[in-house]
């Protein structure tokens, strides 16, 4: 300690403080800390329940605490040190030494209060009251007294305090260096410099770890709608600690080192460190350290600077972390959101000229900050109602070019909240003739409800319903036609189980097939193991793993992984063609958890794989096939955006991929795909709706791709980053009106294909005369109302296609050029991949059977 | 707009290998300093971000990650051509991963530019009770394709920071150093940006 750093004996009751001599003064500790603290009793003030040690009444208490505050004793991640930063009141026994200023009865002394830290793994049995303390969240320390085993109090720092816990009284703090998270600071930290003259180790905040600081700032964020605190500053777990203290002494945020904080300074440390006059008036109130018209700088909590001033000097590096980081980002957008009035405010910002230049200099902080505004308005639009949209709500909304949508409801008498409501085990019952068990409504009627309304989540309607809509029981079937099939496909399923069951004896046997089914085996092992493990049934590991040799044989298993691995290895057997791609262990998780029977479950996942193995073949045609039409989709809806897409190379829409092929499992949480993956297998508008959700998601985001994405990887990665924050019911509505445009678009163009003549070999016509025919379209649909999809089924769950389908009229065979396309007055060319577009048949493509082999080529040759 | 770029080069990576062997924790790693046992598998292809400094340059890595699966390979072949750097990984303990390398090498011989810098990665390394390809087998795979070799674990950090480190020097080495002799052209698909007259905003620290 050097006199230069050692702060001039105060005016205040800061003389007062331990003898600077004592490194460890001797605060009577129990003796172990795993007694018990957490008998009650009264404490001495009388006035609340006291949590306290029960043979001792030793403790001290815990005002505040925060988790997840590190030390960082080397720059390798892994010694990372977690523990908690904590306010601590000992017993009074300086009352006398109380500070004049300061003469409140229920204030204690700084040298009564000490800054902690305690290390995890040193918080013994008091952990759960840490924990409490810091979820307490309230601006006053909790009403109940918590008492802790007090750390070891030390005034000074010497050598290394590694694991240790160690706290120091207020009274012996000299200062605080805070630094917010900023550029080489990714995580805010404070370094407690002590009167005696020396720094203790730095404590980092991990604010993405803390769950408390996590809720307040969601909770800041819902309150003003400003996820960057009071004034533009960005929260964290910084700011907590300085609002801890400064209901106790007085912290004065040094004008000349805007990142130090002095603790209770005496007017001489003001002056020297303020660089600017501090009235004695405002050093009594205490309660505000912000210097007068210090500019927005000063304004700061704990100096965290205005937004704009924080990314202007955090800089790229900064940006190039919130880019990278996607859970930072999700994480950001989450905190936000949950305030419908943010929109305006995030357009706001983005419109701040100096946002504006940084957007332009930094591609990431460009791109980073539009998808922010991106989820945010997602989020308001999730919070606006979840089942109340309306078509006029997203229109109202969304300001898109691909021209007005047309109403969803049109003329139906329903409305459409009515058309939205879920359908529930009751309702789904009534359909069903009460005698023989018959479906008494048609099946579009059915199709209908569930496709707009959903199916109840909670009643258990869906383990009944996705048996019809997958296939495994017929929809004209009677209730024992149901039970006999139920009880064939059990038998069937044990048979084919049974079958490779087998030769799990001799492992798969020998040769090149025994190779290959070794190789299916621990892929299918491998995924399970990966596949929605955060939901319930598929979480934790409860039964040891039946398999010594397995890579999983030490973490164990839960019986509901090991149905999937029977289920899976079933269907490689049974569909050998195919055999177990990954991708298919996320499509039949949630048909598993829905219908919790394997049996049942590995049947309707057959169903589901007849019309998703396409996406699976070895020559991945159907999937390049269904990327295809997405682009002859988007061509035909929104040129605009399409030429956009083609000027960042991002026209083999490849970043709908993971989207198409697992049915946006990865896109929506969990209860989310319940939902549209139930819509979707009714087919009742197309079945290939999924392309119509990709046309919406794109639309939603038409702007923000349009202004900011410019290349391939760009695009990329911001849908990619989409996953989670897409919000489903806006969406489905979107699909829907755009579905609906798309066919009276292609029913316009084949009216004046027909009329006055029809052309040899082309169907186009001009946008123009496209929406004049649109607008007749229109007319004539308001005047005679119908339907949606005026066709009936006859019977069988795939009905034909709806009319307008069937006017056959030759198109072009010919992928066009996308230069033709550019503006938009564009002809419009309904391709045949469009025109599949229309039709409710679902198309199944089949992996060829290789003959002779009973097993396709190895995986690897 | 291209003249105010944030770095210095732009390297792109690619990490390949057999599905299971880690490459997405391995990317997680280098990119965010995290570890989660229970990932998920990739589906289709994504990429991080990270920017290093290597000789007082700002590199921009953008490491693209892949799905393992063969059944996918039409799809990820398509990025081999761009990739400066590939990263093949195997599993230490799993040795159908390790036999794979050479069907994976083959595959980057055949489908990325010529002279792409590779390095061969054998991840899980912390896993000794499971091991089942040695550290001497590793090396000399290596050595027989003539590429480095480190032994990394994702979960436990170890050799994380230096393979990508080791791989992004091999390749400025190869391609940076030797076109800036040159004339300062961006031949050879090297993201050159000249930030050194900029300077706006790029000061940190």
């Amino acid at each position: 300690m050097t006199s230069s750093t050692t702060p001039p004996v105060t005016d205040s009751s800061t003389s007062q403080t331990p003898s600077t001599s004592a490194v460890l003064t001797s605060i009577p500790r129990p003796s172990s800390p795993a007694g018990s603290y957490y008998a009650m009793s009264d404490d001495e003030e009388g006035d609340y329940n006291t949590i306290t040690h029960a043979s001792s009444g030793r403790g001290v208490k815990l005002l505040y605490t925060k988790s997840k505050v590190y030390i960082h004793p080397t720059p390798s991640a892994k010694d990372n040190i977690p523990g908690y930063i904590a306010l601590l009141q000992q017993r009074h026994q300086h009352r006398d030494d109380r500070p004049s200023s300061r003469d409140s009865s229920s204030t204690p002394a700084s040298s009564d209060l000490l800054l902690a830290w305690v290390p995890e793994s040193q918080l013994g049995e008091a952990a759960n009251l840490y924990v409490k303390v810091d979820l307490c969240d309230g601006d006053s320390p909790p009403k109940q007294s918590y008492l802790v085993p007090p750390p070891p109090t030390v005034t000074t720092h010497r050598g290394s305090v590694g694991p240790y816990a160690f706290a120091i009284p207020v009274s012996a703090v000299y200062s605080l260096l805070i630094r917010p998270p900023s550029v080489g600071w990714w995580w805010g930290s404070i370094i407690i410099n002590s009167r005696a003259g020396d720094s203790f180790p730095a404590l980092f905040f991990h604010d993405s770890e803390c769950q408390s600081t996590i809720l307040q700032k969601k909770k800041r964020t819902a309150d003003t709608f400003d996820p960057f605190g009071d004034a533009g500053q960005m929260f964290w777990g910084g700011d907590e600690v300085l609002r801890w203290l400064k209901r106790y002494v007085q912290v004065e945020r040094s004008g000349a080192e805007p990142n130090i904080y002095l603790v209770e300074p005496s007017r001489e440390d003001s002056v020297a460190f303020g660089g600017k006059p501090t009235t004695s008036q405002q050093q009594q109130a205490g309660s505000s350290s912000r210097g007068p018209g210090g500019g927005p700088g000063a304004r700061g909590e704990a100096g965290m600077d205005p937004f704009v001033k924080l990314i202007k000097e955090a800089g790229w590096n900064l940006m190039e972390k919130f880019s990278k980081v996607t859970t930072f980002t999700r994480q950001a957008a989450n905190d936000v959101l949950d305030n419908p009035r943010v929109p305006p405010q995030m357009r706001r910002l983005l419109r701040n000229p100096e946002v504006q230049t940084l957007q332009d200099e930094f591609d990431s902080a460009r791109i980073y900050l539009a998808r922010w505004a991106m989820g945010i308005a997602e989020q308001s639009d999730r919070d606006r109602s979840r089942r109340t949209w309306t078509a006029r709500d997203v229109m109202e909304l969304e300001d898109t070019d691909v021209g007005e949508f047309e109403l969803v409801d049109g003329a139906n008498s329903l409305s459409l909240e009515e058309r939205r409501r879920v359908l529930t085990l009751k309702e789904w019952k009534g359909f069903f003739d009460e005698r023989t068990g018959r479906l008494s409504v048609t099946v579009d009627e059915v199709k209908e409800r569930i496709f707009h309304g959903g199916l109840d989540p909670e009643d258990g309607v869906r383990k009944e319903a996705w048996l019809f809509l997958l296939g495994v029981y017929d929809w004209y079937s009677t209730a024992d036609e149901r039970k006999a099939q139920a009880a064939s496909l059990r038998d069937a399923y044990i048979k084919l189980k049974g079958g490779w069951w087998e030769r799990q004896v001799d492992l798969g046997g020998e040769g090149e097939e025994g190779e290959w089914w070794r190789e299916q085996r621990n892929r299918i092992e491998k995924d399970v193991h990966r596949t929605d493990r955060n939901v319930p049934i598929f979480a934790g590991e409860d039964i040891p793993h039946p398999d010594p040799d397995s890579p999983f044989a030490s973490t164990g298993t839960n019986v509901h992984m090991e149905q999937l691995k029977d289920m899976l290895l079933t269907y490689n057997e049974y569909n050998k063609g195919l055999g177990y791609v990954q991708g298919m262990s996320d499509l039949l998780a949630p048909i598993y958890a829905v219908l919790q029977d394997d049996a049942l479950a590995f049947w309707a996942f057959q169903h589901f794989m007849d019309r998703m193995e396409r996406n699976f073949l070895r020559d991945q045609s159907g999937m390049r096939e269904q990327l295809l039409a997405l682009d002859n989709l988007v061509r035909f809806m929104d040129p605009k955006l399409y030429a956009h897409l083609e000027s960042a190379d991002s026209t083999n829409f490849f970043f709908f991929f993971r989207m198409l092929l697992v049915w946006y499992k990865r896109e929506f949480e969990w209860a989310d795909v319940l939902r549209l993956w139930e819509a979707l297998w009714t087919d009742y508008l197309s079945s290939g709706f999924h392309l119509f959700i990709a046309l919406a998601i794109l639309e939603r985001h038409r702007d923000v791709i349009m202004t900011h994405l410019k290349h391939f990887d760009e695009v990329l990665k911001y849908v990619n980053e989409l996953s989670t924050t897409i919000d489903l019911e806006s969406t489905l509505i979107r699909a829907e009106a755009l579905f609906q445009r798309f066919r009276r678009l292609i029913e316009a163009i084949d009216r004046k294909e027909h009329f006055p003549a029809p052309r040899r070999t082309l169907s186009t016509v001009s946008s123009s005369s496209a929406s004049a025919a649109l607008a007749d379209a229109k007319r004539s649909s308001s005047k005679s109302p119908s339907p949606p999809l005026p066709a009936r089924p006859q019977s069988g769950p795939r009905a034909a296609s709806p009319p307008a389908a069937a006017a056959t009229t030759k198109v072009n065979e010919g992928k066009t050029t996308a230069e033709e396309d550019k503006e938009e007055n564009v002809e419009k060319i309904v391709t045949p991949a469009l025109r599949k577009l229309l039709s409710r048949e679902v198309e199944i493509i089949r992996a060829p059977v290789r003959e002779g082999a009973g097993y396709p080529t190895r995986e690897r040759a | 707009m291209s003249s105010n770029r944030n770095y210095d080069f732009l390297i792109k990576l690619l990490l390949i290998g057999d599905s299971g062997v880690g490459k997405s924790c391995c990317l997680l790693r280098f990119s965010e300093d995290s570890f989660t046992p229970s990932f998920i598998t990739t589906i289709g292809i994504d990429f991080k971000i990270r920017t290093i400094e290597l000789d007082g340059k700002r590199v921009k890595l953008q490491i693209w990650d892949t799905a393992g699966q063969e059944r996918f390979r039409t799809i990820t072949t398509a990025y081999y051509r761009g990739a400066m750097g590939i990263l093949l990984v195997y599993d230490v303990t799993d040795e159908r991963s390790f036999n794979n390398i050479r069907t994976w090498f083959a595959n980057v011989e055949q489908h990325a530019t010529e002279g792409v810098n590779k390095i061969l990665i054998g991840n899980k390394c912390d896993w000794e009770e499971k091991r089942a390809v040695s550290k001497e087998q590793g090396q000399a795979l290596a050595d027989e394709l003539g590429i480095p070799f480190l032994e990394v674990s994702a979960k436990a950090n170890i050799n994380i920071e230096e393979a990508f480190f080791s791989l992004a020097n091999d390749i400025k080495k190869r391609i940076i150093d030797t076109s800036s002799k040159e004339a300062s052209g961006g031949s050879s698909g090297v993201n050159v940006a000249d930030n050194s007259g900029s300077g706006s905003g790029g000061k940190c620290c």
